[in-house]
């Protein structure tokens, strides 16, 4: 580490090459840590985590009895020990809150005080943070399996709606409307993702095996649709379709700059493919376990040298390695199944939350003193048994315990 | 596995002056480009040979390697290499939509000649393997295919069909097979289940990779142990656990 500083110092590195190999070492480092915690309001499984893009200080969560809550992730208090309190829920007692689960929710991406949260109520709404009551509401004719707003776009507001209908809708935020409809799927669509490249390009996951690109602004049908093989015909299993995985397509992300597209299916398969020639890369995973019958949200980590792909497996979190399938670690710690995860770039902090009603934050282990201090703070450990940072610790008391 | 030290790779590993490095259990061989070309080698001798009367050439299945080597992708990559170079041969077994077999391509040009011998069907059968693109990538040949590039008529996609160098796959396409190969796969997927269920009844549904490459086999299992437990680990239908005792191997429910 001194390494690096001195040679940003001395310019031989980029200062990014710094940035990079900390933000890796720290996600190579995460793990539960009995000093941070997240308040436990959610009755009931917990379906879906947001964290706001602006200042990564506010996360939303749905909740499978429809209860949404609001936490706040900064620390203050000038103690190691915290717990990211709840600001305010929508909770069974609101007038507005959704009749079932609730299973997406997204901040509005460009400020905290809007975000639009849909549910299995078939219902999709549009809600005034300050207020809690929601500013509008989409109906369907089907359960809301997932729904995204473009994270760059400036030219358009739309929100892609994934349904049990195999069109997929594109409700406008500005006008209210919602004529804008993409067909081309057979089944429900379990997924939908916009790409961080282009704010018009949309991806969209089905439970008829395919993945579809989209341009939106286009009129006839999808750019292209993901087949696993490739074009080599030789190895699919009958010769009409282009499938992107032998099972229902259900967990779409996009990596942070939008290059590379990663989906996951019920034949336990992950695949990595290239978001602009539809290419699958054919990087390796091995076996994913995927039963989820609705949409599996996972994450890819950001800003790290090698990525870092985290998805839920049943009641632990694998971390692959993005490019090479490797099979870094197993983050267990949920009691239950876990739903959802989602990471918090700035400080590579991951939160996942479950069927345990728990959300859980894996922190990056801190750093081991080293070798040559060791003996000297063992005689201070004893003393430094509170958790207080020594800048803030009061000169006055004393170090005895 | 309970990891109590974060991993951390090699550039950012704090200066400890370590006493020794001391291995357990299971220890894995580093991987050079050539190390898979002898792996397969090694999974081949495996193959029981006398059982079907060295008329079938030695498969592996391809998710036996990924139990020997921990980089799934890199094996792929090297295994694609070599059919490229025309120096192996992957078919679709059939009763798993991802268990792929693989063959020398001498290895199974000899066999199949060699089965074929005083039959009808030869010479159609060594017409179709001359014809056989030297790097053959191709799992399936379809309709068009065989009838325009390789100028066979019905009746000899017929004869190779009987032949059993090709078998149906759909209206109009045929899977690339290796003939007799029933008898392998019957017996593959019999002594899969039976090893699998010796893990499950055993104690916690685990037990030592040593333990169970000793235990007395029924006869339901007719290849060798080691032939099955690579695959088995290798397909993840069991986990491979590094204790301190050894590899053990947990039955995993799905």
């Amino acid at each position: 580490m001194l390494g690096f500083l001195t040679a940003r110092q001395a310019g031989v590195d980029d200062p990014l090459r710094l940035r990079r190999a900390e933000s890796t070492r720290r996600v190579l480092g995460l793990k539960l840590n009995p000093d941070r915690d997240v308040d436990r309001i959610h009755g009931n499984g917990i379906n879906t985590i947001d964290i706001e893009a602006v200042e990564g200080r506010y996360m939303l969560s749905g909740g499978a009895d429809g209860v949404i809550v609001i936490y706040d992730l900064e620390n203050y208090s000038r103690k190691l020990q915290y717990t990211c309190k709840a600001v305010c829920t929508v909770g069974r007692s609101s007038r507005y809150v959704h009749k079932f689960s609730v299973e997406t929710v997204q901040w509005y991406p460009y400020d905290t005080g809007m975000f639009v949260s849909s549910s299995f109520d078939k219902t999709m709404k549009v809600w005034d943070t300050e207020t809690l009551k929601p500013a509008e509401v989409f109906a369907f004719e089907g359960n809301v399996y997932s729904h995204h707003l473009s994270p760059i776009a400036r030219k358009h507001s739309l929100i892609a709606v994934g349904t049990t209908d195999p069109k997929i809708q594109l409700c406008d935020l500005k006008s209210g409307s919602r004529i804008h409809v993409l067909q081309g799927h057979r089944a429900e669509i379990l997924s939908v993702r916009w790409s961080p490249r282009y704010d018009h390009i949309l991806a969209t996951a089905s439970a008829d095996s395919k993945v579809k690109v989209w341009d939106v602004r286009r009129a006839s049908g999808s750019l292209f649709t993901l087949d696993q093989h490739n074009g080599d015909k030789s190895k699919a299993s009958s010769e009409a379709v282009n499938t992107a995985h032998n099972g229902r397509v259900n967990g779409l992300c996009f990596t942070g700059d939008g290059l590379y597209l990663l989906t996951t299916g019920t034949d336990d398969r992950m695949r990595l493919w290239n978001s602009a020639t539809g290419e699958n890369t054919l990087v390796n995973y091995g076996k994913v376990c995927n039963e989820s019958r609705k949409r599996l949200q996972f994450t890819v980590s950001r800003g790290c040298s090698p990525e870092f792909v985290f998805v839920p497996c049943g009641s632990s979190v694998a971390v692959y390695a993005l490019h090479t399938g490797e099979l870094v670690t197993m983050l267990r710690g949920h009691y239950n199944n876990v739903d959802c995860c989602e990471f918090h770039p700035d400080y590579q902090e991951l939160y996942t939350g479950g069927k345990d009603c728990n959300i859980l934050a894996w922190v990056p282990a801190p750093r081991a003193p080293d070798v040559e201090e060791e003996s000297t703070t063992a005689n201070q450990a004893a003393a430094d048994q509170s958790s207080v940072n020594p800048a803030f610790q009061d000169a006055w008391s004393s170090d005895e315990d | 596995m309970n990891r109590k030290r974060p991993l951390i790779s090699d550039a950012f590993k704090v200066k400890r002056f370590r006493n020794e490095t001391q291995m357990f259990g299971a220890v894995s061989k580093g991987n050079g480009p050539t190390d898979i070309r002898s792996t397969l080698e090694t999974l081949m001798t495996l193959f029981p040979r006398k059982l079907f009367n060295d008329s079938l050439p030695q498969i592996v299945i391809k998710h036996q390697l990924y139990s020997i080597h921990n980089d799934k992708t890199l094996v792929d990559k090297e295994l694609n290499k070599l059919r490229e170079q025309g120096e192996l041969l992957m078919f679709q077994l059939g009763f798993d939509a991802d268990a792929f077999g693989l063959v020398f391509a001498s290895d199974y040009k000899a066999k199949v000649l060699a089965g074929e011998d005083g039959r009808a069907t030869r010479a159609t059968v060594e017409k179709f393997l001359e014809k056989l693109p030297s790097p053959c990538t191709e799992l399936s040949f379809s309709k068009d295919k065989m009838l325009k590039e390789f100028r066979f008529t019905d009746s000899e996609i017929t004869q190779l069909v009987k032949s059993g160098v090709l078998t149906v796959r759909d209206a109009g396409s045929w899977w690339l097979s290796i003939p007799n190969s029933g008898k392998f796969t019957k017996y593959f997927i019999q002594g899969r289940k039976a090893v699998l269920n010796m893990v499950k009844k055993s104690k916690y549904s685990e037990v030592l990779k040593t333990e169970l490459e000793e235990r007395r086999t029924t006869s339901h299992v007719k290849f060798q142990m080691k032939y099955h437990i690579h695959d088995i680990v290798g397909a993840e239908l069991v986990e491979s656990i590094p204790t301190t005792s050894g590899t053990l191997l947990r039955f995993v429910d799905s």
